[in-house]
C-alpha cells in the first residue's frame, strides 16, 4: 500500500544527509493526468512528492542525462549521491546501468516503490478527455480511482494501464537501498504476444507497417534522450564527419536511425516503454525493442537489468551459446 | 468583406476542385501523426481535430529541403525547380498567425528565396477553431479561434455548411475558381459564425497576460527559475520541431558517391550541439542555458527584432512535452519573479 507520508518523511531525511546531492521523485503536473519529475534539494520541497498510477516517467534516465560540465579551476567534483525513486521497471534500468558501469553503485541511493501499474496516458485521455486542472489518481483494490472535478471515477486496471504493466513481471524494484512499503504481487507473465503477432506477418506486410510509422518520425530524438540506456557521450547520430546517418528526414535515414537505436539496445533494453510513451507521433517503438528482447531471451537465455553482478550480454561468452543462427 | 457558403454535400466536390487547380494539402494521418499532406484523389482529409500534430509550417518550410545539387569535381550547381502553386486547407488560425510571424524572419536582412517563393505561391484556407484544446491559449497571444491574420480565406463550420470568408486576392481567386459550388451567405450565417467563435473563445481556459514579459526576461537572466525548469528537460526536439513559429535550420552537404546535395533541415536550440563551436566550446553548455534561450527567443529577442512575440498559443509544446515542462507555468513564474 502506498504510504505517502512515509515517502515524504524518507525524502526529507534523505535530502538532509550530507552525502546526498538531491532526490528525484514525481510530482503532480500542471494539468490533467500529467506528472513531472521532481528534484528535491531541500527538505520542504518533499511535500510535493507523489506516488500514484500517473507516475509513468522512468527517472533512472536522469542518472545518465545530467550534464557534467567542465570544472572551474580549483573546483572539486560533486561526488555526493543522487537519491532516486524507482518502480520495478525503473530499477532494472539502474541495474543495467550498473552492469555496464555507466554509473557507480556508490553514486546512487535507491528508494524502491513497489508498483501496481501505471497508466497509459492516451487511454486515460480518451476516456475522460483532457482536463485543464490537475487530476489526482490512486490505486484501490485492483482498480484505479481518478479524482475528477465532477467526482471520483473508479476504473478497472485493464482499461487504463500501460501495456507494459498488464504483462509486468517485475513490479517490485530488483535493487534498493530502502523499500518504501511491502512488495506487491507479480501480475503477469510475458509471452511476447505482440511481437509474435508481427512475426506472423510476411516481410512485405511488416515493412509496410514500419514504413508508415518511420515516415512520420520527426527525428526529435525524444526516444533516445528519454532512454535510460541511451547514454553514449558521443552519439553516432550526432556525428557529422563521417555522418553515419544523414540528418535529412526521409524514410531511408529515419529507418537507419530507428534500426541503429534498436540494435544498440539489444540485450540492454529493460522494456520500460518510455521511448514509446514520449514519441510525439506515436511510433510503437516497444514492438521493435521487444522483438530484440525476445531474440536475446530465446537465443542466449539472457534477461537484462536483473543482476548487477552479471556481465553485459555483448561481453559475455558461454561455450554452450547457441550457434544455429550464425551464418 | 466577402462571405459565401458551401454546403457540406458539395464539400467533396469543393475539395476535388481545389485539387485540380493547385497542389492541395490538408490534414491527414501518417502513422499516428496528423499532418498536412498532399491530398490524393478520393482521399478524405481530417477536419475534426483540435490541432494537427505537425504544424503546417512543414509544407512552407519543410523539415528537409534541397538548396541545390552538385557533383564532385564540377563547379556547376543545379537548383531545384520552381515551387508548385499550392493550397493548404484546414489551417488553424493560430498556425496561420505563426506563418505571418515567420514571414518577418524570412524576409528580414536577407530574403529567403526558398521560403518566400513557396509562401507567395501558397494559399492558406483556414478553419475556425470551434473546439479549442485544453492547453490552447491563443487569446493571450493576440489571436483567437477565428483570427484571420496570415490567412487568405477562413472557413467556419456552421453544421450544414461551411461559411467562407474571403480575405485576400489569393483567397478571391480560389473563390472564383469554385464559384459554381458556392451560394451567397446570409447575414444570419455570418452572425451565427461569430457566435460560434465567441463561444469557442469562452471555452479557452488557460492563458497569461503577456504584458511586460519581453522587458522582464532580460532582467531575470540569472534567476534560479531557469535551472528549476530545465532540470527535468530531456533536451529533445519536440517543443521546437512541433512549434509553428520555430524556424531554426541547419545546413548540411549530403554526399552519395560523387553526387551530393546541399540541404537544410530543421534544427533545435534544445539540442546540445546546436551551439557547439568547432573549438569544442559550447556557450550554452547545459539545458539551463538552452531552456532560457528558447523562452527568451520567443518572448524577448523576437519581440526586439520584429515587434511581436514568436508564440501563438497553440499549446503543442505543453501537450507534447514528455516531462510536463509547461510554457504557461514558466511565464507565470517569470511574471512573479522579483527583479
Amino acid at each position: 500500500m502506498v504510504d505517502l507520508e512515509k515517502l515524504k518523511n524518507v525524502a526529507r531525511e534523505t535530502v538532509s544527509r550530507d552525502d546526498v546531492k538531491y532526490l528525484i521523485g514525481w510530482r503532480q503536473g500542471t494539468y490533467g493526468f500529467r506528472v513531472s519529475p521532481h528534484f528535491v534539494k531541500e527538505p520542504d520541497e518533499a511535500e510535493k512528492l507523489i506516488f500514484s498510477p500517473l507516475c509513468t516517467n522512468n527517472l533512472a534516465t536522469y542518472l545518465v542525462l545530467t550534464e557534467r560540465l567542465p570544472l572551474l579551476r580549483g573546483e572539486q567534483p560533486d561526488s555526493r549521491k543522487v537519491a532516486l525513486m524507482v518502480k520495478g521497471c525503473d530499477s532494472r534500468a539502474v541495474v543495467q546501468q550498473l552492469i555496464e558501469q555507466g554509473i557507480n553503485r556508490e553514486s546512487v541511493f535507491i528508494i524502491g516503490c513497489p508498483c501496481e501499474g501505471v497508466i497509459d496516458l492516451k487511454k486515460v485521455e480518451e476516456k475522460f478527455s483532457n482536463q485543464p486542472g490537475p487530476v489526482q489518481a490512486r490505486w484501490s483494490n485492483g482498480k484505479i480511482v481518478f479524482h475528477l472535478p465532477d467526482g471520483d471515477k473508479e476504473v478497472p486496471k485493464g482499461e487504463v494501464l500501460a501495456a507494459k504493466c498488464l504483462s509486468c513481471r517485475y513490479p517490485n524494484p530488483v535493487i534498493t537501498d530502502l523499500m518504501l512499503w511491502e512488495e506487491v504481487q507479480t501480475r503477469g507473465s510475458d509471452e511476447y504476444e505482440d511481437v509474435k503477432e508481427l512475426e506472423a506477418k510476411s516481410p512485405q506486410e511488416r515493412w509496410l507497417f514500419w514504413e508508415d510509422k518511420f515516415s512520420s518520425c520527426i527525428r526529435c530524438y525524444s526516444c533516445r534522450n528519454v532512454c535510460p540506456m541511451c547514454y553514449c557521450e558521443d552519439c553516432v547520430l550526432d556525428r557529422l564527419n563521417p555522418a553515419w546517418v544523414f540528418r535529412s528526414n526521409n524514410i531511408s535515414e529515419n529507418t537507419a536511425f530507428q534500426l541503429a537505436r534498436a540494435f544498440h539496445l539489444a540485450g540492454r533494453c529493460i522494456e520500460c516503454g518510455e521511448c514509446e510513451r514520449v514519441c510525439p507521433v506515436g511510433i510503437p517503438l516497444t514492438k521493435l525493442n521487444r522483438k530484440l528482447a525476445k531474440e536475446v531471451k530465446e537465443k542466449y537465455e539472457y534477461i537484462p537489468g536483473l543482476d548487477p553482478e552479471s556481465k553485459p550480454l555483448q561481453s559475455s561468452y558461454r561455450p554452450d551459446d547457441k550457434e544455429d543462427f550464425i551464418l | 468583406m466577402d462571405y459565401k457558403k458551401v454546403s457540406k454535400d458539395k464539400f467533396g466536390d469543393f475539395i476535388a476542385m481545389l485539387g485540380k487547380q493547385k497542389k492541395l494539402y490538408a490534414p491527414q494521418k501518417e502513422g499516428e501523426s496528423l499532418k498536412f499532406m498532399p491530398v490524393a484523389a478520393g482521399s478524405q482529409p481530417v477536419l475534426a481535430f483540435p490541432n494537427t500534430t505537425v504544424p503546417p509550417k512543414s509544407v512552407l518550410f519543410p523539415q528537409t529541403e534541397t538548396l541545390y545539387r552538385f557533383e564532385q569535381g564540377n563547379t556547376d550547381i543545379s537548383l531545384p525547380g520552381e515551387a508548385e502553386e499550392g493550397v493548404l486547407l484546414g489551417v488553424r488560425p493560430c498556425d496561420a498567425r505563426a506563418m505571418a510571424i515567420v514571414d518577418s524572419l524570412f524576409s528580414w536582412d536577407v530574403d529567403d528565396p526558398y521560403y518566400l517563393e513557396r509562401r507567395e505561391k501558397t494559399t492558406l484556407l483556414g478553419l475556425s477553431c470551434l473546439e479549442p484544446g485544453t492547453n490552447c491559449f491563443c487569446s493571450s497571444m493576440g489571436g483567437g479561434p477565428a483570427s484571420t491574420e496570415g490567412l487568405d480565406m477562413l472557413l467556419t463550420d456552421l453544421g450544414e455548411a461551411f461559411l467562407l470568408q474571403t480575405l485576400t486576392e489569393k483567397g478571391e481567386k480560389i473563390n472564383l475558381s469554385v464559384q459554381e459550388l458556392l451560394e451567397e451567405a446570409a447575414e444570419e450565417d455570418v452572425k451565427f459564425a461569430e457566435k460560434l467563435s465567441r463561444e469557442a473563445a469562452a471555452r479557452i481556459t488557460r492563458g497569461i497576460n503577456a504584458d511586460g514579459i519581453p522587458e522582464k526576461l532580460p532582467e531575470i537572466w540569472e534567476s534560479p527559475l531557469w535551472k528549476d525548469f530545465s532540470e527535468s528537460c530531456l533536451g529533445c526536439g519536440i517543443c521546437t520541431f512541433l512549434c509553428p513559429t520555430c524556424h531554426c535550420f541547419d545546413i548540411q552537404d549530403e554526399m552519395e558517391g560523387f553526387e551530393g546535395r546541399r540541404c537544410r533541415m530543421w534544427d533545435s536550440c534544445m539540442f546540445s550541439e546546436y551551439t557547439l563551436h568547432a573549438s569544442g566550446h559550447n556557450p550554452r553548455p547545459s539545458r539551463r542555458e538552452r531552456t532560457r534561450n528558447r523562452v527568451n527567443h520567443k518572448y524577448s529577442y523576437f519581440v526586439k527584432n520584429f515587434g511581436k512575440i514568436a508564440c501563438v498559443g497553440c499549446g503543442r509544446c505543453i501537450n507534447l512535452c514528455p516531462v510536463n515542462i509547461d510554457i504557461l507555468d514558466i511565464l507565470s513564474q517569470v511574471v512573479k519573479e522579483a527583479i
